[in-house]
């Protein structure tokens, strides 16, 4: 029987590695995931938040796009997706998804550097999902565009 | 009129799957060979009506036939053929027909190989197959109606998302959907074995090569998907630890644990209860992989469309799969009890446990990371969120772990292994690993986890490497035959143990691969025609990039703005690269093309990152300016080597008319010796398997 147990102990001991690798992970990287006006809030309640990189939701504004010819640097506002009002600016350095426009909704990893501006290190965009069509109600409403069709 | 059979055939699927698996279970317990046969036909019956359906998807989309709303949303007059033809499983809808297509085909094959052999599994494996596919039916026919018409038939479809205009989209996904269906046929003989309380070493041995066809297709399916997410997504990465990825690496890692533990029950009668679990637990997970993708719970870049009518069906299916399981498994434990206890914890027998438990950690880490946000969400309410960096950060030092063991258990003695055993076998390939460890450190490479996987990865290299020497030295003498001869008949006389190994050395190199990420460098500048950029390799390399200018261009359904480049390396003029972003009309979507520059030790890839404002209104350089990211990403094309080699050794494991392990009557008694038991005997583990536990020096298949 003891040979059961030694057995046991490496399973446990197996179990235990696996768990203190999965706890310390998720305490080393979990990041929280904000909506611009949680950001704001959460930033001016504790400023260290600012140097932690957080996740962050919402619309982009339209028209607010710009990119530099100079560099790689795209620029764009992103709204609270509940109060549009609450802004912030976006910096993103790298190449921006060929899903990306000025309508998409974005999920932004980065960080707050104050003042309203976002250093934002990756740009994903949601747009409802990405391989799947638009909802049905598309082609339910007859408009002029699809409607006349061969029938 | 194709389009409507297909349709029709569906529905007539329906009721003769459903009937079919009652017929099956009732043939089974009453012993009724009629009825059985008759589930059997069902089967090659349901195979076919789903062939038709699917034909009637795949004439709807070459044809053009808007008025189906699948078709409207997922092609357009436009799109090149192939791509119509891969609709078949571009969107929701089609996807799970075809999902249910590849189940009929693995069902029907599996029913017809074993028309004449394992008889009283058969009933149950064709009951438990039909309930598969009625389930997956009807999901097709009442949630996803692929043949669903629009009240109107539309001028044009929308068009197919250009992501997936790409010709590892169009193998990526029904490779990994062979891999994932073909894993209900060996549950299906583990439920049949459970149901028929024959538990002796039958069903692991139909079920083996079956798990190994699935895991070859799954293997590949990950292999190319990561190919298609290097190609397309241009960001020069091949794996994101998104959550569609991570569910189809889930089935694979208890896949490649049962492949491991199969071998302990199969050489020393243990693990019966383990292994009985990995398989019902593969299986799950292969369903899981489907929900995950198909509900839209879990945000990812492959999200398909929330739908709760399917995470619901999918969900209650994997519920009542699991309780089944747990009942039958429960039920016929007393048959499942282990012939032998362990003996040492420097055993072969240890190594492969520990393999197996690790390699669920690594499952369970990567479930946990990838459902974490949804149950924090759903018990505290506060959105969290875990990326790349947390599975990094748990699964490399588990991989290494793996990586070990995968030069430790093939050489490790069976039961207990002595001083001597260890010493002959692991002192040479330590010190090679060491060497290359230490030599590494002195060229400069100061990534520990690079050093220790190529240190450790040279290790097992060594191991396997001394295995086969060994074996073709010893051949090549008794048989007085030439050293390539005799590896050749080495490797055949025991396709599975010298095909393991093969794979070893894939996921070595695989591995190695993955390391070089430690070394990717990337500059970004932005470059008027005639500017260049420059960028040093981490070998040593230094590549300038000159850029050209900008050509337009139109293909069948998009433009093109391709920037022609003119790559030197150290100097020396290489040829020229281009790089190109696309404008496709339907859908309307702007659309990266990298450009890769492929050696051996690395890639250069270069993305056309962004078009000044001013491109297109002129043809003057000012006009053409452009941004460009360019990576040097080393070692990358070794994963795609490794995933070769891992092919490779699967198929020699799997190509049939080899003597089977446990049960090759010839093996033996050709040389006049005596032929293996199936069952191990008590005093001496017969292990056909992986022979190392002979004298050094001894071929398989001689003792």
């Amino acid at each position: 029987m003891t040979r059961d147990k030694r057995f046991f102990a490496g399973l446990v001991g197996v179990a235990a590695v696996v768990t203190w690798l999965v706890w310390t992970g998720i305490t080393d990287t979990m990041v929280y995931y904000l909506t611009p006006v949680e950001l704001i809030e959460r930033v001016e309640a504790s400023p260290a938040l600012a140097d932690q990189g957080v996740k962050v939701s919402g619309d982009v504004v339209p028209g607010s796009y710009r990119t530099s010819s100079d560099e790689l640097l795209h620029t764009f506002e992103v709204a609270d997706p509940d109060d549009p009002q609450v802004r912030i600016t976006v910096h993103f350095r790298h190449p921006i998804p060929d899903t990306f426009n000025d309508e998409a909704e974005v999920v932004m990893e980065g960080r707050y550097l104050g003042d309203g501006v976002f250093e934002a290190t990756e740009v994903l965009t949601k747009c409802g999902s990405r391989y799947e069509a638009l909802p049905e109600e598309m082609y339910d409403v007859d408009d002029g565009d699809y409607g006349g069709g061969s029938g | 009129m194709i389009p409507q059979l297909g349709e029709f055939a569906l529905w007539v699927a329906l009721p003769i799957a459903i009937w079919g698996g009652v017929l099956a279970f009732l043939g089974g317990k009453w012993g009724r060979g009629d009825l059985v046969l008759s589930a059997e036909r069902s089967v090659h019956a349901v195979f076919l009506l789903l062939a038709v359906a699917s034909a009637g998807i795949i004439a709807a989309f070459v044809g053009d036939r808007f008025e189906y709303w699948y078709v409207a949303n997922y092609s357009s007059r436009n799109l090149e053929t192939y791509f119509k033809v891969s609709g078949l499983w571009a969107g929701q809808r089609g996807s799970l027909l075809f999902w249910a297509l590849n189940l009929g085909f693995f069902s029907s094959l599996a029913v017809w190989l074993n028309r004449r052999r394992n008889r009283e599994l058969m009933p149950y494996v064709s009951g438990v197959l039909l309930v598969i596919l009625s389930f997956f039916i009807i999901i097709t026919l009442f949630i996803t109606p692929p043949f669903e018409t629009l009240a109107f038939t539309p001028r044009d479809g929308r068009g197919l998302n250009p992501q997936l205009q790409n010709y590892w989209m169009t193998i990526h996904p029904p490779t990994l959907y062979l891999g994932f269906t073909a894993f209900a046929v060996p549950f299906a003989f583990a439920v049949a074995a459970l149901l028929a309380g024959r538990l002796d070493a039958r069903w692991l041995q139909v079920t083996r090569k079956w798990v190994l066809t699935s895991w070859f297709f799954l293997t590949l399916g990950i292999v190319f998907g990561m190919r298609w997410a290097y190609e397309e997504l241009g960001w020069g990465g091949y794996w994101f630890w998104d959550p569609v990825e991570n569910a189809s690496l889930l089935p694979w890692i208890v896949a490649t644990a049962f492949l491991h533990s199969v071998m302990i029950q199969e050489s020393r009668g243990m693990l019966k209860v383990w292994n009985m679990a990995l398989v019902s637990l593969t299986f799950i997970l292969t369903i899981f992989a489907t929900f995950l993708t198909r509900s839209g719970l879990i945000e990812s870049v492959h999200s398909f469309a929330l739908s709760l009518d399917i995470a619901y069906a999918f969900l209650g299916f994997m519920a009542v799969t699991t309780i089944v399981c747990l009942v039958l498994i429960l039920w016929r434990l007393p048959l499942l009890k282990s012939d032998r206890m362990f003996e040492s914890f420097l055993s072969r027998e240890s190594a492969f446990l520990l393999n197996n438990l690790v390699l669920l950690g690594a499952g369970f880490a990567v479930l946990w990371g990838t459902m974490f946000p949804l149950l924090t969400e759903g018990l505290t309410g506060s959105k969290v969120s875990v990326g790349p960096p947390f599975f990094n950060q748990v699964n490399i030092p588990i991989g290494l772990i793996l990586l070990a063991l995968m030069g430790i258990g093939p050489v490790i003695a069976w039961r207990r292994a002595s001083a001597r055993n260890l010493r002959k076998n692991f002192l040479l390939p330590t010190a090679v690993g060491a060497g290359v460890g230490a030599l590494l450190f002195a060229l400069g490479v100061r990534h520990t986890y690079a050093l220790l996987t190529f240190a450790i990865g040279t290790f097992v290299l060594a191991v396997i490497v001394i295995e086969f020497w060994k074996g073709t030295r010893a051949r090549a003498r008794i048989e007085g035959e030439g050293h390539p001869t005799a590896f050749l008949h080495l490797v055949r006389r025991n396709r599975r143990r010298w095909g393991g190994y093969i794979v070893h050395v894939g996921v070595v190199i695989m591995f190695m691969g993955f390391a070089g990420a430690a070394y990717d460098t990337e500059v970004r500048q932005a470059l008027s025609p005639g500017e260049s950029v420059s960028i040093a390799s981490p070998f040593g390399h230094q590549y300038t990039l000159t850029y050209d200018g900008l050509s337009t261009a139109r293909g069948q359904n998009m433009w093109q703005w391709i920037a022609l480049m003119r790559v030197e390396r150290d100097g020396v003029f290489l040829g020229t690269l281009t790089t190109e972003r696309r404008l496709y009309e339907a859908p309307p979507q702007p659309m990266t093309e990298v450009g890769i520059r492929s050696t051996f030790t690395e890639d250069l890839y270069v993305i056309l990152a962004s078009l000044d404002e001013q491109v297109g209104m002129g043809t003057e350089p000012e006009h053409q300016r452009a941004t460009f990211q360019v990576m040097v990403n080393p070692l990358v094309p070794w994963i795609w080597y490794g995933g070769l080699i891992i092919a490779v050794g699967t198929l020699i494991a799997l190509w049939p008319g080899g003597p089977i392990p446990g049960h090759r009557p010839g093996a033996g008694v050709e040389r006049g010796k005596k032929g293996r038991e199936p069952e191990p005997g008590p005093e001496r583990p017969s292990d056909p398997a992986a022979d190392s536990d002979r004298p050094a020096g001894t071929p398989a298949g001689v003792s």
